[in-house]
């Protein structure tokens, strides 16, 4: 069995959606699966990886909500993939969409988005995780013993991955991280308050309104 | 004034009053995630390509009208473009809108968004998806949900008055 682990932010580098396929793989059994790592960071599909995706039978795409949605970049991706004629049998396609906000629900039209693509393309849609508080996923230690504030959204994709094995869909499911929505939203306005004085801003920079 | 972000090159705007339209013009790139328009130079997307000032625009504007061929429900790719580049509309930190978590106001205008989808076969499941999105951008502007139309072309659009 091949699976593609898409990687579909549009950061090359340290992006949570990478982190997250890299969770997601430790969970896929090695002697029975062959991962083909790729990814989809600008608007166009390189050659390379439609050479990969060729070979693999499932697909599995990470990326961020963007302003309810997929990122601009994937969605042209996705209109070049449905026009291929793949010439096998329907790819079965997972998708984790992560977000900055609390509540992973807030990416359930995300991945409405790649399940009507999957229509189109007559790819097989077999569900997806909704993960919210993506923004401090980057800076929390990997669960003990199934305990810590990542554990929700590493239970999550388990799940899926066993599913994924055993070629079975699953409904959608959305989680956030095991840490209070009030300390999550404090340590984001301090992370964004820090991250202005770094680039030599002040606070209050944070509120301007350019004309 | 009504901004109008639209994928239809030379789109003759059939529109009362005063409006901008945001068409494709020149290369567009994607925002690559970096927050510099909420960090470095807020209010304003970072990369210059003529782009960058939509969430200014969208900070004057009383109407945002979307004018997109329709992507599996989503807007396509140009005016998603657009909307990704713009997200500095709204401030980085976080207010409870609703039960749920979105993002405090930059500004104070009050944003009623229309949204006019073109194709030639949306399915209900799209037409589903498309609502919900524009309900989603409305909770997170703030702002509200006037109008959201489906047509199966381009052409068909060039009857109505936005």
């Amino acid at each position: 069995m091949k699976i593609a682990l898409i990687d579909a932010s549009p950061k090359s580098n340290n992006s949570t959606s990478g982190l997250l396929l890299k969770d997601f793989q430790k969970y896929l059994v090695p002697k029975t699966v062959e991962i083909i790592e790729t990814s989809l960071h600008k608007p166009i599909v390189p050659q390379d990886v439609l050479a990969k995706l060729e070979h693999a039978e499932t697909w599995v795409f990470a990326c961020p909500l963007y302003v309810d949605g997929l990122p601009a970049h994937l969605l042209s991706c996705l209109l070049q993939l449905e026009k291929i004629d793949w010439k096998k049998s329907p790819v079965q396609v997972y998708g984790i969409v992560n977000c900055g906000f609390y509540e992973g629900i807030q990416a359930e039209t995300a991945l409405h988005i790649l399940q009507n693509w999957c229509i189109k393309t007559g790819f097989t849609w077999c569900g997806g995780i909704g993960i919210g508080g993506g923004g401090a996923l980057g800076q929390m230690p990997s669960i003990e013993n199934g305990h810590g504030p990542k554990a929700p959204v590493e239970k999550a994709l388990g799940t899926m991955a066993s599913r994924l094995v055993q070629r079975e869909a699953q409904e959608n499911n959305y989680v956030s991280v095991a840490f209070p929505r009030f300390l999550y939203k404090m340590a984001a306005q301090m992370g964004w308050r820090q991250t202005i004085k770094k680039n030599g801003g002040k606070r209050k920079d944070l509120d301007a309104r350019p004309n | 004034m009504k901004l109008i972000i639209t994928d239809i090159e030379h789109f003759k705007a059939p529109a009362d009053g005063d409006y901008k339209v945001i068409s494709p013009h020149g290369t567009i790139h994607h925002c690559t995630g970096c927050f510099g328009c909420w960090v470095k130079t807020p209010g304003m997307c970072v990369i210059h390509d003529g782009y960058e000032r939509t969430g200014i625009d969208m900070g004057k504007c009383t109407e945002l009208i979307l004018i997109s061929q329709c992507c599996y429900g989503s807007v396509g790719p140009f005016v998603k473009t657009v909307l990704d580049r713009a997200i500095s509309y709204v401030h980085p930190d976080f207010v409870l809108r609703k039960g749920e978590m979105h993002h405090k106001r930059r500004y104070q205008n009050v944003i009623t968004i229309s949204a006019y989808f073109y194709g030639p076969d949306i399915t209900e499941a799209e037409k589903t998806t498309a609502r919900n999105i524009i309900a989603a951008n409305a909770d997170n502007y703030d702002g509200l949900v006037k109008n959201i139309c489906f047509y199966p072309s381009a052409e068909d659009l060039e009857e109505i008055i936005l």
